[in-house]
């Protein structure tokens, strides 16, 4: 009798235990998952402001007049054909392009679910390429859902484009059988090889937030068919885009942000000749100390460049001798700061602290910060008006293998 | 004979850590930003001296009552109307604690990991983890934490070690934030995160040597406090102070930001949230556990088993009854702040009367002879 009642005991209980089998709540397969690897925002033109989809709100009910609608493009993943080795994958396109309408990113995501029979999926979103027109008018309406989807990573990259993001969706480089993952390598691999600053989505949100400084995003153009390139530094203002450098500016940024990765070169003149050497910036020392001169916030840089002659134009030029190289160092030291100077000048102009100065003023002089600036705002103006001296020491090392 | 005193002084300092270290983990460096600004890591350690400072005055109380917990000594020292009514509202507190550190937890996963699970089963699998857990006795107890500790630490100190490659150091500074008075009441909600604490004095009856209850105290305090400066430290400089106002689990995407290198995982938030499963559920248990056992004690019962069952509704009820997340850390924070009443407050009253007593006792003996 007694052993009767255990087994039924047990038998209840594998009875109880046999809904856990029906597993997970949150399973979900591979295959039914339209993995999305990157997006593309873009102003919506004329023609596809009528596209709007109804779909979180009824037409004309949405409260924002003066916004022009974006145009979303999305790269998805076609399961089973994403190559996963050398040997996988046929001639089939690996990823489906699609572009919808919508008044923020969420809108134009529901939108586009309404066209995809799979759910849709941001774990593996790796880059959201941004137009230059849509950065300019402001990033707000993307950070709010990026930042409160729990699915986006926050390493994912963030590029302005000058041309229409949608392109970039619509690339297929050669080079990698996954458009949008060729892209976003390119960019990772930006920084590791010195050609820009660390850059990322969450960063760029950091950035953003802080108050003493203002973000930079990589500025990215099509070359041919095809082909990407590095073109410049985006630079912002709040979450606005208001201007662009060249690419060899990126290197300068970099001199004064302090970033000691060097991977730029810069032609130098040597002095008494007509000539030109290459000169290849190795690795950067930077030391910013602020101050107040007389109440105004004044910055003294100091940057010290170890460099390598890389190569130089013509057989004339002789760089056997250290007097050479030291007049070339002083050269180059003189070309430095005068670029590290124009490129402040132009930011200053715009309104926009990309190098941070301002951070360093509110973690130094936080009883001046307090009572003079305390917001963003404030900080952006007094940049307008903030002083600053840069001294450049350079030291050439290297002259490579050959002797003359 | 079974051995009624089974716990060494390490599995004391070890029991208190994995107590300490609980969901808190999570939005401490927002709480702590919230006070001080730049000044965070500052608002945690006066937080964690706050809380030192309650630890010690149980773990003095203990050492004189070393066979008794808070529920029973406490009757001594007040007279037992009076500390049974306190000691009905140290379980009440331990019991709501209890609740919302499995809703808080329930939030965290729905929120960011199982997005279509239901709430009530995250919350019910893991009350019903520390209700089975809690049947058994003080030593498995002890070696339950003693087991999980290692598990705890580790990970957090790979998250905060790898994520200081994106660390700007000019993010920490002012190190004294700038709104003192503000700064002093954000302490107190850090503080709050040490209660777990509380649970010294339900050990030091069990231990080998209750003298060295201090050393205990000491260890886990110094050890569970340092972590989390750490992360906060670690939190403060990469992300920088306005940035973690905006996020609501700051540390969690510390460890969606950090990747271990050479691409082996692109984000360790994964591994981060194995991990806090176990932190939460060692947090649990011990105040689950404490909470039946002081049940027991309050009303003088042979056994602490068939209480942990009974109480498992309540428990759950309690927990479902935060209407959503903002609502759920308005009430967290409340509670903690006023809990500070009962781990620092109360047994502070009780030690002064205590030494009060015993001199005036003294007094009379050597007054007599």
């Amino acid at each position: 009798m007694r052993r009767n009642k255990r087994n039924l005991v047990l038998l209840l209980l594998f009875v109880l235990l046999l809904p856990l089998l029906s597993g997970c709540w949150d399973a979900m397969e591979m295959e039914r998952r339209a993995n999305i690897l990157a997006i593309g925002i873009d102003e919506a033109s004329e023609k596809e402001q009528e596209k709007d989809g109804e779909v979180a709100h009824l037409k004309k009910s949405f409260q924002m007049p003066n916004q022009k609608l974006i145009k979303v493009t999305a790269q998805i993943a076609i399961p089973g054909r994403i190559p996963l080795g050398p040997d996988q994958g046929g001639d089939q396109k690996p990823v489906l392009v699609m572009s919808v309408v919508g008044h923020t990113l969420e809108d134009a995501l529901l939108n586009l679910q309404q066209q995809v029979a799979d759910e849709l999926f941001l774990g593996h979103l790796r880059i959201i390429v941004l137009n230059e027109n849509v950065a300019k008018q402001g990033t707000k309406r993307l950070n709010d859902f990026l930042r409160r989807n729990p699915e986006i990573r926050r390493t994912a990259a963030l590029v302005v484009s000058k041309e229409a993001a949608s392109k970039y969706m619509k690339l297929a480089p050669d080079l990698d059988r996954v458009p949008s993952l060729y892209l976003a390598d390119m960019v990772d691999n930006l920084s590791s090889l010195g050609r820009f600053p660390p850059s990322f989505i969450g960063l760029f949100w950091t950035i953003y937030s802080s108050k003493g400084q203002e973000a930079y995003l990589p500025y990215l153009t099509i070359k041919q068919k095809d082909i990407i390139e590095l073109k410049g530094l985006a630079y912002f203002k709040g979450d606005k885009m208001v201007g662009k450098t060249s690419p060899l500016e990126i290197g300068v940024f970099m001199a004064v942000k302090g970033d000691s990765k060097g991977g730029y070169g810069a032609f130098v003149h040597v002095p008494g000749t007509d000539q030109m050497v290459m000169v290849q910036v190795r690795s950067r020392k930077t030391k910013t100390k602020i101050e107040l001169k007389n109440g105004r916030p004044h910055v003294r840089l100091k940057v010290r460049y170890e460099c390598e002659i890389d190569e130089k134009e013509s057989p004339k030029v002789k760089i056997n001798d250290s007097k050479v190289l030291k007049s070339i160092e002083k050269e180059t030291a003189k070309d430095m700061r005068m670029s590290i100077e124009k490129l402040i000048a132009t930011t200053q102009n715009a309104g926009s602290d990309v190098f941070g100065f301002g951070e360093h003023f509110r973690a130094k002089l936080p009883r001046y910060w307090n009572r003079n600036i305390k917001t963003k705002e404030n900080w952006e103006a007094a940049y307008q008006q903030l002083t600053y001296d840069v001294k450049v020491d350079t030291f050439i090392h290297r002259v490579g293998m050959k002797a003359k | 004979m079974e051995n009624t005193r089974p716990i060494t002084t390490y599995q004391a300092a070890a029991i208190l850590i994995s107590t300490i270290i609980g969901v808190g983990v999570l939005p401490l460096p927002l709480f702590a930003v919230q006070a001080g600004d730049t000044g965070a890591p500052l608002v945690t350690l006066l937080g964690m001296v706050l809380g030192a400072i309650g630890l010690f005055i149980l773990t003095f109380l203990g050492i004189r009552h070393p066979e008794k917990t808070i529920i029973t000594y406490s009757e001594d020292i007040i007279g037992k109307v009076l500390g049974r009514i306190c000691s009905l509202f140290v379980i009440l507190f331990f019991f709501v604690l209890t609740g919302l550190a499995a809703r808080e937890f329930g939030e965290v996963v729905v929120t960011g990991v199982l997005q279509e699970t239901p709430l009530e089963v995250t919350v019910i699998v893991m009350l019903l983890l520390a209700c089975i857990s809690c049947r058994n006795a003080i030593n498995v107890f002890s070696y339950i934490h003693n087991f999980y500790l290692p598990m705890l630490v580790a990970p957090v100190l790979i998250v905060v070690a790898l994520s200081l490659k994106n660390a700007d150091p000019l993010y920490l500074r002012p190190i004294i934030g700038t709104n003192l008075p503000h700064m002093l009441f954000g302490t107190l909600t850090i503080s709050a995160l040490f209660q777990g604490s509380f649970i010294i004095t339900m050990i030091i009856p069990f231990m080998k040597n209750p003298k060295k209850a201090i050393k205990a105290s000491l260890f886990g305090i110094s050890i569970s406090g340092g972590l989390y400066l750490l992360l906060v430290i670690a939190t403060v400089a990469v992300f920088g102070a306005e940035e973690i106002k905006q996020i609501f689990w700051p540390t969690l995407e510390l460890a969606r930001t950090t990747a271990l290198p050479g691409n082996v995982l692109q984000r360790l938030d994964v591994i981060f949230l194995a991990v806090w499963v176990t932190a939460v559920f060692t947090t649990l248990f011990s105040s689950y556990y404490f909470t039946i056992y002081s049940i027991q004690q309050l009303l003088h019962l042979q056994d602490h088993k068939m209480l942990s069952c009974s109480i498992f509704p309540f428990v759950f009820i309690s927990a479902m009854l935060p209407q959503n997340l903002i609502q759920m850390y308005e009430f967290i924070k409340f509670v903690g702040r006023v809990g500070l009443l009962i781990t620092i407050l109360y047994p502070g009253i009780l030690l002064i009367i205590d030494f009060i007593k015993n001199r005036r006792r003294k007094e009379n003996a050597s007054q007599q002879t």
